[in-house]
C-alpha cells in the first residue's frame, strides 16, 4: 500500500529538483519554472498530511490556497522577467550582477 | 547696564589712556586709508567723556585713589606700575581730554586736503596716549617713559612738513633741547631713588610718605634732585635759557601748536614740579622764581617784537608759563595749576583763531596766485570786517590772557600776583624785584596782544589787492571748536564770583599751605591796578598801530633787539654749536689716529690668535667630532635592521593578513542572485545538519 512516507519522498524529489533548477538553470523562465516546482512539492505534503483531519479538509483547503497563490505569483515573476528582459536585454542571470558592491 | 556704568575710575582712567593708543595702532595699520580722522576723534570724544563721567567726577574732592602693579625686579627692589587719581591728576587728565577734543574737531577743517593727513592723525593719537599717560602715571619712571613719548609725538607733529627745512631743523632744535632736560630729569630720578629707593609717588609724597619722615631734604642730593627736575621742566615747558625751541616748533601745523605747544605738553613741566612740589627745598624754589620771572619777562618783551603771528603767541605762551613757574617757586603751586588750567583754554583759543586766520589768508593767497608769507602780521589788517565771529572770538580769549575782569584769566592771574606780592612782604627786600616785574609782564601782556589785535583786525587792510576778497569767515567745523573754548574762557567755568578768585573750584580742590600771610588790602589794589594798567596800554597799543601815530623808530636798537630775541639763538650758535662742533671734530681725529691704531692692532693679534684657534680646531676638535661620527653612524645602522625586519616585518604581515581575508570574502559579493540563494541554502543545511547531529 502506499504510506505516508511515499508521498513525502516523492515530495522531497521534486523539491530537490525544484531547488536545483533554480540554482543552476541559465534563464529565468526556467527558475520560475523551479519555484513552482518547489511550491507544488510543499502543495503535495499539504494534501498528504490532509488525511489526518477528516473533519475540516485543512490540509486540502490550503493546498487550493496555495496553488492560487503560486499562479498569483507566477504571473508577478513573469512581469518582473520581462521587464527585467527590457531593462537588461537578457534574462541569464549570470550577466545581471548589479547587486554586487 | 548696572554693571556698564559701575566701571571703577581707575578702570576708566585706564581706558582713558589707552583709547587713542588703540585709535594710534589701527591708523598705523591702515595707513593711508585712514585720512578722515574719524578713529582718532571717536577715541578723543570717547576718552574725554569717560576721563569727565568716571575719573573727574568721581574722584574730584573725594578720596584719592590708585593701585600698583609689579613690574620687575633689580636685586632686592622692585619696580611698579601703577595708576595714581586724585586732585591733582584727574584735573590735568580733564583738561588735556577736553582741550584735546576741540582741537581734533577744530583739525579735521583745517588740515583738510593735506596729503600727509593719515600720518597726522596716528601722531595726534599718539600724543593724547602719552600726555594722558604721564597725567595718571603712579611710578617716576613711567612717567619718565611717557615724558619721552610726548617729547617724541611732539618731535613728529613739529616735523609734520619735512618737505620744508625750516621745519625739520625746528623738530631738530625742539628734539636736542628736550634731551637736555630730559637728562636733568633722570638725574632727579636718579638722586630720588638712591635717596628713597622707590620711585612710586604715593609712597614718596603720599600721606604718611618718606619725604615727610626725619629726612634732610636741605642735604646736597636732595637740591642736586630737584635741580635735576626742574631742568627737565624747564625744557619741556620752554624756560630760559631752554624756551628756544618753542618758538621755532611753530613751524608744525597751527593745530598741532595749539594743542602741544600751548595747552598741554608745555604744561607737563609745570604739573611735573606740582606733582613733586614737596622734594623742592628753599634753594631750588628760589631758583624756580628767579627762572620763572626772568622767563616770564624776558619772553613778553620778545612777544611785543614779533611780527609772525603764531611766534607772538608762542612767546606769550612762554611768558606765561614762566608765571607758572614763579608761583609753583614761591609755594603756591595751586595758582601755578588754576593758571594752567585757565591758560589751557585761552591760549588753546588764541592759536585756533590764528590758524583760522592764517587758512583763510593762505588760501586767499593760493585763489589769487600771490606769493607773501600768511603768518605775518605786517600783511594782516582790517580783517574784523570778513571775519567777524573770528575776531569777537580772538578778543574773548585776549582779554582772558591780558587778565581783564569778567575772564578765566583775570582769576587765575590775580592769584599768581597776589600770591608773589604776600611772598615778598613776607620777605622783605629785594625779593619784592619779583612782584614788580611779574606787574610789568602783565601790561606788557595786554600790549602785546592788543598790537596782535589792532595790526591784524583793526585799520586798513594791508593785503594785497586780488587776495583781500577773496577772504571770508571761517568754516563751521572750525568755529564751533572755537566757540566751546571760548565759553571755557569766561569766569563762571570757573569760579561764580568773577571779581575774587577765592571762590574758584580748583583752588579750593587742593589745601596748600601757604608760608606767607595773607594781606587784604592787596585783594582789592592788584587786580585794580592790572586793570587799570592793561587799559592804558591797549590806548596807547590803539594810537599806535590803529591811528598810525607810531612815536618810535623801527630802527632802534630796542625793537630790533626784540625781533631777534636778544640774539640768544646768535649766541647759542657762535658758542654751544661752535664748541660742539670742534670737540667732535677733535673726537675724529682722536677716532682716526688713536682708537683705530688701537682698533689695529688689536685686530691683527685677533688674527694671530684665530690662526691659532684654527690648527687646535682641525687636529683636535675635528677628531673628536669624526669619532662621534663614525659611533653614531654605527648605532643608526643597528636602528635601522631592527626597525626594517622587526617593525615594519609585523606591520606586514598584520596588514597582508587582512588583505588575504578581505581577498577571500569579496569572492561571495559577486552580485549572482542564485549564488546568494546558494549560499543561503548551505548555511540553512549546515543548520539543520548541525541541529540533527547535535
Amino acid at each position: 500500500m502506499i504510506t505516508l512516507t511515499h508521498f513525502l519522498v516523492v515530495s522531497a524529489c521534486i523539491f530537490s529538483i525544484g531547488l536545483y533548477t533554480v540554482l543552476a538553470k541559465r534563464n529565468a523562465i526556467m527558475i520560475l519554472v523551479g519555484i513552482e516546482l518547489m511550491i507544488n512539492a510543499a502543495i503535495l505534503n499539504f494534501v498528504a498530511f490532509g488525511r489526518y483531519d477528516k473533519i475540516n479538509y485543512s490540509g486540502q483547503v490550503f493546498a487550493l490556497f496555495a496553488i492560487v497563490l503560486a499562479a498569483a505569483s507566477v504571473a508577478v515573476g513573469l512581469a518582473i522577467i520581462l521587464n527585467v528582459y527590457r531593462h537588461y536585454k537578457t534574462i541569464n542571470p549570470d550577466q545581471i550582477t548589479d547587486l554586487r558592491d | 547696564m548696572e554693571e556698564l556704568l559701575n566701571i571703577s575710575p581707575i578702570h576708566a582712567s585706564i581706558l582713558v589712556v589707552l583709547l587713542p593708543f588703540v585709535a594710534f595702532l589701527i591708523q598705523a595699520i591702515r595707513g593711508k586709508k585712514s585720512n578722515s580722522g574719524n578713529i582718532s576723534l571717536i577715541a578723543i570724544t570717547l576718552s574725554t567723556l569717560l576721563s569727565g563721567i568716571f575719573v573727574f567726577a568721581e574722584v574730584w574732592n573725594y578720596l584719592p585713589m590708585h593701585s600698583t602693579y609689579d613690574w620687575f625686579r633689580i636685586g632686592e627692589k622692585t619696580f611698579t606700575i601703577g595708576i595714581l587719581l586724585n586732585n591733582l591728576t584727574v584735573l590735568m587728565l580733564f583738561i588735556v581730554c577736553i582741550v584735546a577734543l576741540p582741537v581734533h574737531i577744530y583739525s579735521r577743517a583745517y588740515m583738510k586736503g593735506d596729503p600727509g593727513l593719515h600720518r597726522y592723525w596716528m601722531y595726534l593719537s599718539l600724543f593724547c596716549f602719552a600726555m594722558l599717560g604721564l597725567c595718571i602715571s603712579k611710578n617716576i619712571l613711567v612717567s619718565y617713559i611717557f615724558w619721552e613719548l610726548v617729547g617724541f609725538a611732539s618731535y613728529l607733529l613739529i616735523g609734520f612738513w619735512f618737505t620744508k627745512e625750516s621745519a625739520v631743523q625746528a623738530n631738530k632744535k625742539a628734539f636736542l633741547i628736550n634731551r637736555i632736560g630730559d637728562l636733568g630729569f633722570l638725574i632727579g630720578i636718579a638722586a630720588v631713588f638712591t635717596s628713597f629707593g622707590t620711585l612710586d609717588l604715593v609712597e614718596l609724597f603720599g600721606k604718611e610718605g618718606l619725604i615727610y619722615s626725619e629726612f634732610d631734604k636741605d642735604s646736597g642730593l636732595m637740591t642736586l634732585a630737584g635741580l635735576g627736575f626742574f631742568l627737565g621742566a624747564m625744557a619741556k615747558s620752554a624756560q630760559f635759557p631752554l624756551h628756544i625751541w618753542l618758538p621755532d616748533a611753530m613751524e608744525g601745523p597751527t593745530s598741532v601748536s595749539s594743542l602741544i605747544h600751548a595747552a598741554t605738553m608745555v604744561a607737563a613741566g609745570v604739573f611735573l614740579l606740582c606733582t613733586i612740589f614737596p622734594l623742592f627745598n628753599d634753594t631750588v624754589l628760589l631758583l624756580i622764581t628767579i627762572i620763572g620771572t626772568i622767563t616770564a619777562t624776558l619772553a613778553a618783551y620778545f612777544a611785543a617784537g614779533q611780527y609772525d603771528i603764531k611766534r607772538v603767541l608762542a612767546f606769550s605762551t612762554i611768558s606765561q608759563l614762566g608765571y607758572m613757574m614763579a608761583a609753583v617757586g614761591i609755594g603756591a603751586w595751586d595758582a601755578a595749576l588754576f593758571h594752567l588750567a585757565t591758560h589751557a583754554f585761552f591760549k588753546c583759543l588764541l592759536f585756533l583763531c590764528a590758524g583760522a586766520v592764517i587758512h583763510e589768508i593762505a588760501h586767499a593767497k593760493t585763489i589769487a596766485g600771490l606769493d607773501f608769507d600768511p603768518q605775518d602780521l605786517r600783511n594782516m589788517g582790517g580783517l574784523r570786517k570778513y571775519m567777524p565771529k573770528t575776531f569777537v572770538l580772538m578778543s574773548i580769549a585776549s582779554l582772558a590772557l591780558a587778565g581783564f575782569p569778567l575772564t578765566s584769566g583775570f582769576l587765575s592771574k590775580d592769584a599768581i600776583v597776589i600770591a608773589t606780592f604776600e611772598w615778598a612782604f613776607h620777605k622783605g627786600g629785594a625779593y619784592f624785584i619779583v612782584p614788580i616785574l611779574l606787574v610789568l609782564v602783565s601790561i606788557i601782556t595786554a600790549f602785546y596782544i592788543g598790537r596782535l589785535i589792532f595790526k591784524a583786525f583793526m585799520g586798513e587792510s594791508r593785503l594785497p589787492e586780488p587776495a583781500e576778497s577773496n577772504i571770508h569767515e571761517a568754516p563751521k567745523q572750525m568755529l564751533y571748536p572755537m566757540y566751546f573754548l571760548a565759553i571755557c574762557s569766561l569766569f563762571f567755568v570757573f569760579s561764580i564770583n568773577p571779581i575774587s578768585y577765592h571762590q574758584a573750584g580748583i583752588l579750593s580742590g587742593f589745601s596748600v599751605n601757604y608760608t606767607f600771610k595773607e594781606i587784604h588790602s592787596l585783594h582789592l589794589f592788584i587786580p585794580l591796578t592790572l586793570t587799570a594798567t592793561a587799559l592804558i596800554s591797549w590806548i596807547i597799543g590803539y594810537r599806535w598801530y590803529v591811528l598810525n601815530k607810531y612815536p618810535l623808530n623801527a630802527e632802534s636798537g630796542w625793537i630790533k633787539a626784540e625781533t631777534n630775541q636778544l640774539g640768544i639763538n646768535d649766541f647759542i650758535n657762535n658758542t654751544i654749536v661752535k664748541v660742539t662742533l670742534i670737540i667732535s671734530r677733535a673726537s675724529v681725529w682722536l677716532d682716526k689716529y688713536i682708537v683705530e691704531g688701537l682698533v689695529n692692532s688689536a685686530s691683527k693679534g685677533t688674527l694671530y690668535l684665530s690662526k691659532i684657534a684654527t690648527l687646535l680646531d682641525r687636529h683636535l676638535v675635528d677628531g673628536f667630532v669624526m669619532a662621534i661620527r663614525n659611533l653614531t653612524i654605527g648605532l643608526s645602522r643597528v636602528a635601522a635592521w631592527w626597525d626594517k625586519h622587526i617593525v615594519d616585518g609585523i606591520v606586514n604581515t598584520i596588514a597582508g593578513l587582512a588583505y588575504y581575508l578581505g581577498h577571500l570574502l569579496r569572492w561571495v559579493q559577486n552580485g549572482r542572485i542564485q549564488n546568494y540563494l546558494g549560499f543561503a541554502f548551505t548555511i540553512v543545511l549546515i543548520g539543520i545538519l548541525y541541529l540533527i547531529l547535535r
